[in-house]
């Protein structure tokens, strides 16, 4: 925002060609025919505005000219001097407004006119982008739904992800000490290796395969119960076994990011802590945990957005998420390319401002923000 | 009177590489012990070995009459008693400098956060910081990031305090302000091991200098005997290349 708003205080060497180019575009729509819902229509003032783009236009093709005549020094020439650079600057305001005026009356205008027209229709609108609004106005439920479910998946799943990557990477870092009994030694043995197992076979298969193994394995336990079909699915829903299904499978990729924030903490910290006659517990709880957690919440922000994208597999089980949505109402229009198109909006949407809140977030604590790479 | 620390033939080896090789010391209730020699000579292993930070592979440590080494001792409960400082200082990097100096006595004594505070407030003077109380612990400098993990260990009330190069990783302009702090702690009784490079200090301050070489404690005496007239060669090789900096 500041970055902006010093951009259009400040007088900018390219400020005739940038001009130029916008006034251009400027022309450009005001011959585009006028729409309904235009309010210049071919009044005076759309004329005027037009004057605007072309007068500057004629005062970048001067500068141009000049510029082209003395190649070597028109930094020294009238164009350059800071009462011109000034005044340029002044009048690029204006053009702006000009621009932006015919911006709103025809390309916004015949745009809001052709969505009036074509989520009004009856039937799917030839064209592209209509038929996409159409459908969009006409599956709006399907959508809404889809989002509300894929949001919810995301964000539970990757929450319960991370209480759930606490005590498998407490597992997973258990080593013996020389105090412990053989009892200890064993249970911890078995943690670490249990932990090492799951993250392995987790990371090591596809998540739309877990989304099937995990619904038919619950689906046949609750039928050893004796319940019936329409029990089973009222207990063991499609959005529970999928919310299961991204809860357990991030448990994994959380737990090795955990997992890399405590070996990046310095070793010191852990014999300070021990030193102080803290207990092994007492230390990861008050002095690696915190400063672990506090590293990794880039990356932990970054499987939430893996989340919002890779909940999209679980379609196959017949989870309601936007991706199921989507195919839904690609099956009742049958216009596939323009419908998932919609979806892939929906998505960029989500994942763009996931990631601008997540950035916010690391900001406001104080963490190195780094681009991390996707882990699936 | 009893020693605090006894240490009986102490070993321990790093892989194929054997540090110490039967370290025999006892240190005395008030005493001041500063450990000097050559880097890899052994002496920051020892003293990790006396708080348990290392495991040394066999011998004793006897820590106010409880063998340090028997598997059944409660580490924990000893290590509140020894006082450590590092070289690196090793403050908690999440804290400010107060929550520093009163998170072990909160959590390891159960001590309520006000009275902790008191005697950190008090410890943090003592070693000149009372104006950094709240200051961010990874912002201070080098000088000052030492003195509040010196505090933030007296906070514990140890009983003995071991400086492991406390001051290596100094630069020369403010080495004094963290010797002073530890010549401060020694006039006022404190039981003291300080392995260390600064030759000055060992000669003013302690009461008894341990040259280490290769493992073994090859000559210890009062600072008079070992500065001023060493008896074995080695030691007379490794003060000279001190003397000659001078």
């Amino acid at each position: 925002m500041k970055k902006l708003l010093n951009f259009i205080k400040r007088d900018h060497p390219y400020v005739y060609l940038g001009g130029a180019v916008l006034g251009a575009l400027g022309i450009k729509m005001a011959s585009m025919q006028p729409s309904q819902l235009s309010f210049l229509g071919s009044s005076p003032l759309l004329y005027i505005l037009a004057g605007i783009c072309g007068l500057f236009i004629l005062l970048a093709l001067a500068a141009l000219a000049v510029k082209l005549s003395h190649w070597k020094s028109f930094s020294a020439t009238a164009f350059k001097s800071p009462a011109m650079v000034k005044a340029a600057r002044y009048f690029s305001y204006v053009l702006c407004v000009a621009v932006l005026l015919l911006f709103i009356d025809r390309p916004l205008m015949s745009f809001s006119v052709m969505a009036g027209n074509s989520t009004g229709a009856d039937r799917m609108p030839d064209g592209f982008v209509p038929s996409m609004l159409y459908m969009l106005h006409n599956g709006a439920t399907f959508f809404r739904m889809g989002i509300w479910t894929t949001v919810r998946i995301a964000l539970l799943g990757t929450l319960i992800a991370f209480v759930l990557s606490l005590f498998m990477v407490t597992l997973r870092i258990q080593k013996p000490d020389r105090q412990d009994n053989d009892l200890v030694r064993f249970i911890k043995c078995v943690g670490r290796n249990f932990a090492s197992a799951y993250i392995t076979v987790i990371r090591g298969t596809p998540m739309m395969v877990q989304a099937m193994i995990f619904y038919y394995a619950g689906f046949n336990i609750f039928k050893g119960t004796g319940m019936s079909v329409t029990e089973i699915n009222q207990v063991w829903s499609f959005f529970i076994s999928g919310l299961i299904t991204v809860s357990l499978n991030s448990t994994a990729y959380l737990a090795e990011v955990l997992r890399g924030g405590i070996e990046s903490i310095d070793h010191g910290q852990t014999e300070a802590a021990r030193s102080l006659g803290m207990t092994g517990w007492q230390t990861m709880i008050k002095v690696v945990f915190p400063q672990a957690v506090k590293n990794s919440i880039p990356a932990i922000g970054n499987e939430f957005i893996i989340n919002i994208k890779d909940s999209s597999v679980l379609s196959v089980i017949g989870c309601m998420d936007l991706m199921y949505a989507t195919t839904s109402v690609s099956g009742i229009y049958f216009k596939s390319l323009e419908c998932y198109c919609i979806a892939a909006v929906f998505y960029l949407i989500m994942t763009y401002f996931s990631s601008l809140l997540m950035k916010a977030i690391s900001r406001k604590l104080d963490t190195n923000v780094r681009e991390l790479p996707s882990s699936n | 009177m009893e020693p605090i620390i006894k240490i009986e033939k102490l070993e321990k080896s790093f892989g194929s590489l054997k540090v110490l090789k039967g370290i025999d010391l006892e240190v005395m209730p008030g005493e001041v012990v500063c450990i000097i020699g050559a880097s890899g000579s052994g002496k920051s292993t020892l003293l990790r070995c006396i708080n348990l930070l290392e495991y040394a592979d066999s011998g004793h440590i006897w820590f106010d009459g409880e063998d340090l080494m028997d598997l059944n001792t409660n580490l924990n409960a000893l290590r509140q008693r020894i006082g450590m400082v590092f070289q690196s200082f090793n403050l908690f990097n999440n804290k400010n400098v107060l929550d520093n100096c009163t998170m072990a006595p909160m959590t390891v004594k159960k001590i309520k956060r006000q009275q902790a505070e008191e005697t950190a407030i008090k410890q943090l003077k003592g070693v000149g910081l009372g104006d950094f109380i709240n200051a961010d612990s990874r912002k201070l400098s080098g000088g000052q990031k030492q003195r509040v993990a010196i505090a933030r260990a007296l906070c514990m009330e140890p009983e003995i305090m071991l400086f492991d190069e406390p001051t290596s990783a100094l630069d020369p302009e403010i080495v004094g302000e963290v010797l002073d702090v530890m010549k401060n702690l020694a006039a006022q009784g404190m039981t003291m091991i300080v392995v260390t490079h600064e030759m000055a200090f060992a000669r003013e301050v302690s009461d008894r200098v341990v040259f280490m070489d290769n493992g073994v404690i090859l000559e210890q005496g009062s600072p008079k005997e070992v500065f001023g007239n060493p008896k074995e060669e080695r030691t007379r090789e490794f003060l000279s290349r001190y003397l000659e900096d001078k």
